[in-house]
């Protein structure tokens, strides 16, 4: 490379690292406002004009939104739908996954379009299904009602299929000549060989589920049984919307999820990379 | 250890048949290699007397017991893969240990049985090592310990030696022979190697075409190749062959080859004609007296105790010649070439061989 290209590379890199920087604090912004705005007290928040810092920094929405409200049951609720979501989801796939990609049954070809074709069909369109089937099952406001219909998520299978085929064939035969059953060669060689998936995907489908709105808002009506992401709908009283207190419980409620998402950082934008490809 | 007896198997892959008709007797404690080039059916063979691929056709005695419809794991033979397929996250313990803890035995016998295969094949100190902190011969090791403990009927073993570098690859191929000695265990061992083949082999059975061309011990297929693939595939450098004219008179013959120079011979053919006369380039000595024929040195390569003179004779045919370390001959030199007549053989048009007394 000759030291004119470089200095264009340089230049180009350059330009590019400053659209990226401006792009990441335009969608950053907002979050910045909302987390800022949930410190200012509410006649704050609607005066016609933009502060950056709160003029008096308060935490009395947060006490609000802890003590006022059933935030506790939300979380409490979020938590156990978020996990039966990750956990069934997570173990369904995977051996829906081990059996797509390793087993030779009758059907497993159009088992596997199947799955694929399921890709169509959004699940807005399905939402009222599933609403008369869980209501029929009379599992409304229940924590099972609000996962069982959560727990399609073809993704996860085909990621699955695709690490499996991905393990050389050597691993099973081997395992196949010790005397392995199935089963002990997808929890002993095949899960064991594929943890980070395992993990990334649990994660996301835990964000996702946790993240969750509009099967969760139709699911429950009782507040109590509430996930977080519907409960924080519920602050406001009879005079109207109050938009600090909203926003620090929205604060509250992502709170989980950013968490999570700083601790397993590398995981989760391995997952997010995995099914990118194919979520479409 | 037991005896492993193949009678007419047949294998196809839809309409393609990749192993014909073969019958072999491996016997009790003996080391046999399937050798043969790419796309042979040698790997398949093995696997099908592991039981990764099914016969279609005939039958599999393995100690005497019918084994055809059994699945591999109850077959009582243990294999080596070429990547030696270690399980990346377990110990090398754990993974020699797999195998015996899916048959539920007692953990104080499968520790008794690793100790034991750690010791026989030297790696005590490995055994709670990770396969991706041991080397490549290491990992070998512990690929042939984890068929060592379940003290199976017999040894698979599928190019065990192919992903290893050339001097890492003599050294396991003569600790695997130590191993044998040692066991004295039933062994069938698959490569295209053909120095693994004569170095290990108590018989090679050399594959062509999904069929077996020849079963015997090194020293005889070297030396009294059955066909004319087997005498070009065995051997290094291989075998010369030349277009000649054979005509016998009783056992006497005289080949003419395409320069026109006669060679003598005894030897026994059915019909005089045209045949490709095979010599290996140890019998065709450079000479300063008398020879056979003369050709013109085109490459000279000094092996040190020995060296290769490759020749061009006067059509054109190449020859290697076989003349001492310190030879003189140089690139362009005419030499005479003298046969060793007693190492000569002839190949009819079907590929038939008939050697020379």
């Amino acid at each position: 490379m000759t030291p004119d290209t470089t200095r264009r590379y340089n230049i180009a890199g350059g330009i590019i690292t400053i659209i990226t920087v401006i792009a990441a604090l335009i969608w950053a912004f907002p979050i910045y406002w909302g987390i800022v705005s949930s410190f200012k007290l509410e006649d704050e928040v609607v005066r016609p004009y933009i502060e950056l810092w709160p003029e008096n920094p308060t935490l009395r929405h947060y006490w609000f939104a802890l003590t006022q409200t059933q935030i506790g049951s939300w979380y409490l609720n979020s938590v156990v739908t978020a996990l039966g979501v990750t956990v069934l989801t997570v173990s369904t796939s995977l051996l829906a996954g081990y059996a797509l990609s390793q087993l030779r049954f009758p059907g497993r070809r159009p088992l596997w379009w199947l799955i694929l074709a399921s890709f169509m069909v959004p699940t807005q369109v399905l939402i009222i299904n599933h609403f008369v089937l869980i209501a029929n099952m009379g599992l409304l406001n229940t924590w099972a009602g609000i996962i069982l219909p959560q727990l399609i998520h073809p993704v996860v299978i085909i990621v699955y299929k695709q690490f499996f085929d991905q393990v050389p064939r050597e691993f099973r035969e081997a395992a196949v000549m010790d005397n392995a059953s199935e089963f002990r060669i997808l929890t002993k060689v095949y899960i064991p060989m594929n943890w980070g998936v395992t993990t990334a995907l649990s994660i996301v489908t835990f964000i996702w589920a946790w993240n969750a709105f509009l099967w969760p808002f139709l699911a429950v009506t009782r507040t109590e049984m509430m996930t977080i992401t519907v409960g924080i709908t519920q602050v406001s009283d009879a005079f109207g919307v109050y938009y600090a207190r909203q926003l620090a419980s929205a604060v509250l409620a992502g709170f989980p999820v950013a968490l999570a998402y700083l601790l397993f950082q590398r995981r989760v934008t391995q997952a997010i990379t995995l099914s990118a490809g194919i979520k479409g | 250890m037991a005896e492993i007896a193949l009678e007419n198997v047949s294998k196809s892959f839809g309409a393609v048949e990749v192993i014909k008709d073969i019958s072999l007797q491996v016997g009790q404690g003996e080391f046999v290699v399937f050798l043969g080039p790419s796309g042979s059916g040698k790997s398949t063979l093995l696997r099908m007397i592991a039981g990764l691929e099914t016969i279609d056709r005939g039958k599999l005695l393995i100690g005497g017991k019918e084994c055809q419809n059994l699945v591999p794991g109850k077959r009582n033979v243990a294999m080596v893969f070429q990547n030696y397929a270690l399980y990346p996250h377990m110990t090398v313990r754990d993974n020699m240990a797999f195998g015996l803890r899916n048959v539920g035995m007692k953990e104080a016998d499968i520790a008794a049985r690793v100790e034991d295969a750690g010791r026989i094949l030297e790696m005590d100190a490995l055994l709670d090592r990770r396969p991706s902190q041991l080397s490549g011969g290491q990992r070998q090791r512990v690929a042939i310990g984890r068929a060592i403990v379940k003290e199976p009927a017999a040894f698979l073993f599928d190019e065990p030696l192919s992903n290893l570098d050339a001097a890492l690859r003599v050294r396991t191929r003569v600790e695997l022979a130590q191993l044998h000695q040692r066991i004295a265990a039933t062994m069938i061992y698959v490569t295209h190697d053909q120095t693994e083949a004569m170095t290990l082999a108590d018989r090679i059975v050399i594959l062509n075409d999904c069929r077996i061309e020849q079963i015997g011990t090194p020293m005889e297929v070297y030396t009294y190749p059955a066909s004319r693939f087997v005498a070009g595939f065995v051997g290094n450098p291989g075998m010369n062959f030349l277009d000649a004219d054979v005509s016998t008179s009783g056992k006497e013959a005289s080949a003419t080859l395409g320069d026109g120079s006669r060679v003598a011979m005894t030897i026994s053919i059915p019909d005089d004609g045209a045949y490709e006369l095979g010599i290996r380039p140890e019998a065709v000595h450079v000479t300063t007296g008398e020879g056979d024929t003369k050709g013109e040195a085109t490459v000279v390569e000094h092996l040190g105790d020995r060296t290769l003179v490759y020749t061009r004779l006067g059509d054109g045919t190449s020859v290697i010649a076989l003349d001492d370390g310190r030879s003189q001959v140089a690139p362009g030199d005419v030499v005479t070439l003298r046969f060793d007549t007693s190492q000569l053989h002839l190949f009819d048009s079907a590929g038939r061989a008939y050697h020379a007394d």
